[in-house]
């Protein structure tokens, strides 16, 4: 049963309100480690300098997308085992089918909510305290 | 004696201008000229996004408070997906977000004495212009009424008719007066 605040977090998405409003979300189910990033190269450079336990990524990004960045992470050593949720839209099942195949932990379908947030972390992690 | 013939100029082809009309929740992109959003928005608010270099624009229409009834901060994260999809879709049609240039309309309100969903809603869309650093080039927000919004996509013009009585919410007139602003050319 992981401590949420032990959670290293790293949240990926090119809207500084849509970041805004994860990270909101995130510490009100007790996360307080949260980096952002507002593509996916950042978001790369970042998590192999220094690891974190999950990234939250948007899909659409400029530079790399959220795909290229979960094929990225999975494909480099160090950051392979990163757990990874997927933030999409409502229609987005075949994005989430090919990011299945490229080895995502959960999905989140916005508009979320923070018991959402909460529930896909706990299907990742386990009951967080 | 032969008649001279005219060279015949080619008849102009003028393509059926297109009218799509954008209801609460969804949002429609174009890049072509002869494409005429419109919606009509009361407590709503509707933003207008065009990219002058490419050509595409596009608006959406969301309402924060009746979509989700479960605080502000559920409320915002609707708000900011409404957004999101409209930003995609434009960057899907080769728009660039450092190009955005935005116009809002809407967020009246419609009924005195409720909590006021418009002034909210119009709130959040200045905010997330701000935050988003893209440049607003124009805005009718507010009053007390009803608006029809017209927004050309590839040229990014808009135009809006207020259709309802300005009333004040708060104390109404006894004989309410009607006022009719016509059609009126904003930006």
């Amino acid at each position: 049963m992981p401590a949420a605040s032990s959670l290293k977090v790293l949240v990926v998405d090119d809207q500084l309100t849509m970041r805004a409003l994860v990270r909101s979300g995130l510490q009100q189910i007790g996360v307080t480690q949260i980096q952002e990033a507002a593509d996916g190269e950042d978001a790369l450079r970042m998590v192999v300098e220094r690891p974190v336990n999950l990234i939250l990524s948007d899909y659409n990004m400029p530079k790399m997308d959220g795909l290229g960045l979960l094929r990225a992470v999975r494909t480099y050593g160090p950051t392979s085992k990163i757990a990874f949720i997927m933030l999409t839209g409502r229609a987005d099942t075949d994005l989430v089918k090919r990011a299945a195949q490229f080895g995502v932990n959960n999905y989140l379908v916005k508009p979320f909510t923070v018991q959402g947030l909460r529930g896909k972390i706990e299907q990742v992690f386990g009951a967080l305290t | 004696m032969m008649a001279s013939r005219l060279p015949m100029a080619a008849a102009p082809t003028l393509a059926t201008p297109q009218k799509i009309n954008v209801i609460q929740g969804e949002y429609h992109v174009s890049a072509d000229s002869n494409v005429m959003l419109t919606t009509v928005l009361g407590s709503c608010v509707s933003t207008c996004l065009h990219d002058p270099v490419a050509g595409v624009g596009g608006m959406n229409h969301f309402l924060l408070a009746e979509q989700t009834g479960r605080g502000t901060e559920d409320a915002m994260r609707y708000g900011a997906y409404a957004m999101e999809m409209l930003i995609n879709g434009m960057l899907k049609l080769g728009a660039r977000r450092e190009r955005f240039q935005a116009k809002l309309f809407g967020g009246a309100r419609m009924m005195a004495g409720l909590s006021d969903v418009g002034a909210d809603n119009a709130r959040f869309a200045l905010k997330f212009i701000e935050d988003e650093g893209f440049v607003l080039t124009g805005h009718s927000l507010g009053g007390t009424a009803a608006r029809r919004v017209e927004f050309w996509p590839s040229s990014g013009r808009a135009r809006q008719r207020l259709n309802v009585a300005e009333e004040p919410a708060a104390a109404p007139p006894k004989v309410p007066v009607k006022v009719d602003l016509g059609e009126v050319e904003l930006f």
